[in-house]
């Protein structure tokens, strides 16, 4: 995406997230009362963090095709974003679990995919740092980081479907699901989505620009 | 195509009994770590601590005894290869031999849970089916893990760190299904689960199948 418009409109729309995410009009329900607003700060993470991995997927499937380096850093940036923003979407998880269900961490399937996603990305991570040789790293770390994206959606989009949750919308307990969000919520959560989304696109880009500037300035 | 993995397999079986230590140290190696769970958690055995300790130790051995699947190919004998075997029949041929090896670690690893813990298999039929599906995915990741780890470095960790995490979907829905089979089964409660386990292997093959080719080209 060329321009400046995404970039700004992504800050627009985070912002207004994040203020109208705790000045705005929320329903009340059992439980969760205030607790509520925590779905513009979790939710968006989770949505921008599986846009940023499938930025990163494509990445390395047009590196592995074309051998372009430019692609594989690209490939690697967008991955540890994503990686950021699911850590930013596991600490706001943390705290809001800590108070409506009494404890950080719970054995719930969804919590168990997050943390096998992480350590999914985590050994991406690793290989492509134990791998010299930049053109070889590109097919390494390219076929696992397809492995990887695969594993992560049957992680969090098949395995918890198959067992109750104990997440809002879950299991029948009350929540973020299409006949409790009300039209008051509805769109401070897709700007936070569509906002989050942005911002990390445009966080892997600064990233990338960085290290292509980095590397030039050790280069003279 | 059938002809040459076939080969691969058999080449694969007579190079490994020529160094027939890798066979004996999966082999103690399993011993071993039955037998460590067995002093320390022998007054607390139940089916599902059963269960839980044969999966554990049932996915470490399978990684220590798959990791060096690339182990002869990973000097010269790459080049050799790159001209006579096409990667998609060298990759069916070492799954296929991976799948028999694993499925052989994981009935010995039944039989000395058994000898050692008890016999808590109610469904014995069950458990072997379970154990065969777990044995098919297994193989496809493992391979595939190996491959990268061959060409990666040496560095020893790199293949239990890349395919652990990997293999975590099946072994969650693996140990969910085999601890019915340990106390009570029903083919018709547990298909849908049984589904579930197969479409993993399958996708897994799939993968490794499609992708071998990638890490295989210099």
């Amino acid at each position: 995406m060329k321009g400046i418009w995404w970039k700004l409109l992504g800050l627009l729309l985070v912002l207004f997230s994040l203020v109208f995410g705790m000045l705005g009009p929320v329903q009340r329900l059992p439980i969760l009362n205030e607790t509520i607003r925590v779905l513009y700060y979790h939710v968006p993470m989770w949505f921008a963090m599986v846009a940023l991995m499938l930025t990163s997927l494509i990445y390395s499937l047009k590196a592995l095709n074309t051998n372009n380096l430019a692609q594989d850093s690209y490939a690697f940036e967008a991955a540890k974003t994503g990686f950021f923003l699911a850590s930013i979407g596991l600490a706001t998880g943390m705290v809001w679990a800590r108070f409506t269900w009494g404890a950080f961490w719970v054995n719930d399937p969804k919590l168990n995919g997050t943390a096998v996603t992480m350590l999914i990305y985590l050994a991406y991570f690793v290989l492509r740092n134990s791998v010299e040789d930049p053109f070889k790293r590109i097919r390494l770390a390219g076929v696992y980081n397809i492995f990887a994206f695969v594993m992560m959606i049957v992680f969090i989009g098949i395995l918890p479907r198959l067992t109750d949750s104990l997440h809002p919308g879950n299991g029948g307990n009350p929540g973020f699901n299409k006949y409790d969000l009300n039209s008051d919520m509805r769109p401070v959560f897709y700007s936070a989505v569509i906002g989050w989304i942005l911002i990390g696109l445009w966080l892997t880009n600064l990233r990338v620009r960085y290290k292509n500037l980095k590397e030039k300035h050790e280069q003279v | 195509m059938i002809e040459q993995i076939y080969q691969i397999v058999k080449l694969n079986f007579r190079l490994e009994w020529q160094e027939r230590q890798s066979y004996f140290s999966i082999l103690i190696y399993i011993l071993s770590s039955v037998y460590l769970s067995y002093l320390v958690f022998s007054d607390v055995i139940s089916a599902e601590t059963w269960n839980a300790f044969f999966w554990v130790i049932f996915i470490f051995s399978a990684v220590q005894a798959a990791y060096r699947s690339f182990h002869y190919e990973a000097d010269q004998r790459f080049l050799l290869y790159y001209g006579m075997v096409k990667p998609e029949n060298l990759v069916l041929g070492k799954i296929i031999y991976n799948f028999l090896y694993l499925y052989a670690t994981g009935l010995f690893t039944a039989l000395v849970f058994t000898f050692l813990m008890g016999n808590e298999i109610h469904s014995l039929g069950a458990f072997l089916f379970i154990l065969l599906l777990a044995s098919l995915g297994f193989s496809a990741i493992l391979t595939f893990v190996a491959g990268i780890s061959a060409k990666a470095s040496n560095n020893p960790a790199l293949p239990a760190i890349l395919s652990i995490p990997l293999l975590y979907p099946q072994l969650i829905s693996l140990s969910r299904v085999s601890l019915r089979s340990l106390t009570g089964f029903s083919w018709e409660v547990n298909a849908p689960l049984l589904i579930v386990l197969a479409l993993l292997s399958l996708v897994s093959l799939l993968l490794s199948f499609l992708l071998f080719p990638y890490l295989w080209r210099d």
